[in-house]
């Protein structure tokens, strides 16, 4: 009998911890998606730019790579801090979760998301614009990515976003929610088009 | 004992020799590995014991294709078969040295990195041993191997594989993976000696830029991916997105400074080479695949990965096209020929230029679908 009662019991607490695995999954997709987003419209954003990453994967340096190749002047680093912000007027933040970039950069998820705070903390208290890319697609998405885009795209001025990687309508969702300008490009070579157009 | 138990026993005995016979050629056949056809700018065809005698007569030494340009220029290196199940690796090489017309500067192509890998398999898994496929000059046979080293070769396994230099430590089973074994060492086990091998061709011929191919399991994280050590990750940003713009889905991963043994962080660390790997989707991988086959191998097919892909537990998108070996290998010579642009465009007097591989377009978006999974790949070989 007592091992009936065993069974049962540890039956109960698997299901459980199964419906706690679901709600977490159904948390990111618990945003409206139905929220309109409203794209640029004029020019807010002036050099000198940083460019950092938000996450540690190698999408800030394919947009470095990007901005390079249609002669924008920015600097870069995946580790910036408020301290290295210099003279720079615009802060972009290119989000996506990276483990091997993490480990590169010999920092863990919650170091970099301390990181990230301080950084635009302080490019808001100086007066910085923000800008907030989520180049990545689908790729970019879930847990480990996840982490970062909330945090970032809730202080952005603007976000340039490949629609593919916000079919949940997350990163819209952040956006539409808090009046923050948002443009959808199909691939990261569209951030060449429509970057452009941020800066005064 | 009767007249019958000695029937009965010589009988047995008959078969278990016919057995022994008949397994015994397969196993012994394993060792002859299957080599590329001469292309226009093969030069010469030299051995990895060339730059390393200590792999000299050992089953670790294997041909290295040597296509020198008329021009001055750069050199590269292209390894294939590091892992000898990723078929799309050795076959993206076959490929190139059977193609390439190099102009300038000179390619090095290892199709098997691992010589010894290929001349087993994993009767475990119940992989494959050969599949076939139509050439230009009839059907042609290729191997399908191990990841790891022979155990012919190399025998046993530590408990515990502690890497050289960085003293990690992983499964013992790694000490045959040749992916953990660099930069190696000339006085290590047979998968060291090889990846120090690799090193000192590197290290000899001045090679600015080395490819590593590599497939991956459908619901392995880092697939349709390319790994770049931190000095080419400039290159391979610029390369990246040129494969974007072509519509080749490619994400981009810096090589993490703490996991040792492998060719983009080891061969970046301890020679001058820009270390480049790409990984592609192999449906003869993984744990959530069905029975193995000919059809996952080439055809990449497999309708339990079509579940799992309704499931979301995959990484790559999987329908009933699969992943043919014509769009792996597409992805890979592709990938070359960006990153190799790109690294063009960063050492104009090193430049390494080349024609006449088929890239991703022609081995795969142009091709008849009815022709894919190995013919339409054969149409290209000799």
């Amino acid at each position: 009998m007592n091992k009936k009662i065993s069974a049962l019991l540890l039956a109960g607490v698997m299901i459980l911890s199964l419906a706690a695995c679901g709600s977490q999954g159904s948390a990111s997709s618990s945003v409206d998606p139905s929220g309109e987003t409203v794209g640029l419209t004029e020019a807010f954003a002036e050099a000198p730019i940083l460019v950092t990453s938000g996450g540690q994967s190698a999408d800030y340096q394919m947009v470095g790579t990007l901005m390079g190749k249609i002669g924008m002047d920015y600097k870069i680093s995946n580790l910036a801090t408020s301290a290295d912000l210099g003279d720079a007027k615009t802060l972009i933040v290119v989000v996506g979760g990276s483990s091997k970039g993490l480990g590169a950069a010999g920092i863990d998820a919650d170091g970099e998301l301390a990181r990230l705070e301080e950084l635009i903390d302080g490019a808001k208290t100086a007066g910085l614009s923000v800008i907030a890319m989520h180049t990545g697609g689908e790729a970019r998405r879930g847990d480990l990515s996840d982490k970062f885009i909330a945090p970032i795209f809730e202080k952005a001025d603007y976000a340039i976003v490949v629609s593919a990687g916000d079919e949940d309508g997350l990163m819209s969702g952040i956006c539409s929610g808090a009046g923050i300008p948002m443009d959808s490009i199909d691939s990261i070579s569209k951030v060449a088009t429509v970057l452009p157009a941020a800066f005064k | 004992m009767g007249k019958k138990n000695y029937i009965s026993a010589a009988l047995c005995l008959v078969v278990a020799i016919v057995i022994m016979v008949g397994t015994g050629k397969n196993f012994l056949a394993a060792r002859e590995v299957p080599l590329p056809e001469k292309g226009p700018s093969v030069t010469e065809v030299k051995m990895l014991s060339d730059w390393f005698d200590g792999l000299k007569d050992t089953n670790g030494d294997t041909p290295v294709y040597v296509l020198k340009g008329e021009k001055e220029g750069g050199a590269a290196l292209v390894l294939g078969g590091t892992h000898a199940n990723e078929p799309s690796g050795y076959m993206s090489a076959f490929t190139f040295i059977e193609t390439a017309v190099v102009e300038a500067g000179t390619v090095y192509v290892i199709p098997y990195t691992n010589h010894s890998a290929m001349t087993h398999n994993d009767p475990g898994e119940g992989n494959i041993q050969y599949f076939t496929i139509p050439t230009q000059s009839g059907e042609r046979t290729f191997r399908f191997g191990s990841r790891a080293t022979n155990p012919i070769d190399q025998w046993p396994d530590p408990d515990v594989y502690v890497h050289y230099p960085s003293n990690q430590q992983l499964s013992g089973s790694e000490t045959r993976n040749i992916n953990r074994a660099y930069p190696g060492r000339p006085d290590g086990n047979l998968t060291e000696k090889m990846a120090y091998g690799v090193a000192e061709l590197i290290r000899t011929e001045n090679v600015g830029i080395t490819f590593d191919l590599h497939e991956a399991s459908p619901e392995y994280p880092v697939i349709n991916a390319t790994v770049a050590h931190q000095n080419a990750m400039d290159i391979a940003s610029e390369g990246c997105i040129e494969l974007l713009l072509g519509g080749i889905d490619m994400a981009l991963e810096q090589s993490p400074t703490n996991f040792h043994g492998l060719t983009h962080r080891e061969l970046g660390d301890f020679t001058d080479t820009m270390a480049i790997l790409m990984e592609t989707a192999n449906a003869s991988q993984g744990r959530l695949r069905g029975a193995s086959g000919v059809e996952q191998v080439i055809g990449g097919l497999d309708r339990f990965y079509e579940i799992n892909e309704d499931l979301g537990m995959l990484y790559v998108p999987f329908d009933e096209n699969g992943h043919p070996i014509e769009e792996r290998c597409g992805r890979h010579l592709q990938g070359i020929y960006e990153y190799i642009a790109a690294y063009n465009n960063a050492n104009p007097d090193d430049a390494i230029i080349y024609s006449g591989v088929p890239g991703y377009d022609e081995l795969f978006l142009n091709a008849d679908p009815a022709t894919l999974g190995g013919a339409h790949l054969g149409s290209f070989l000799k």
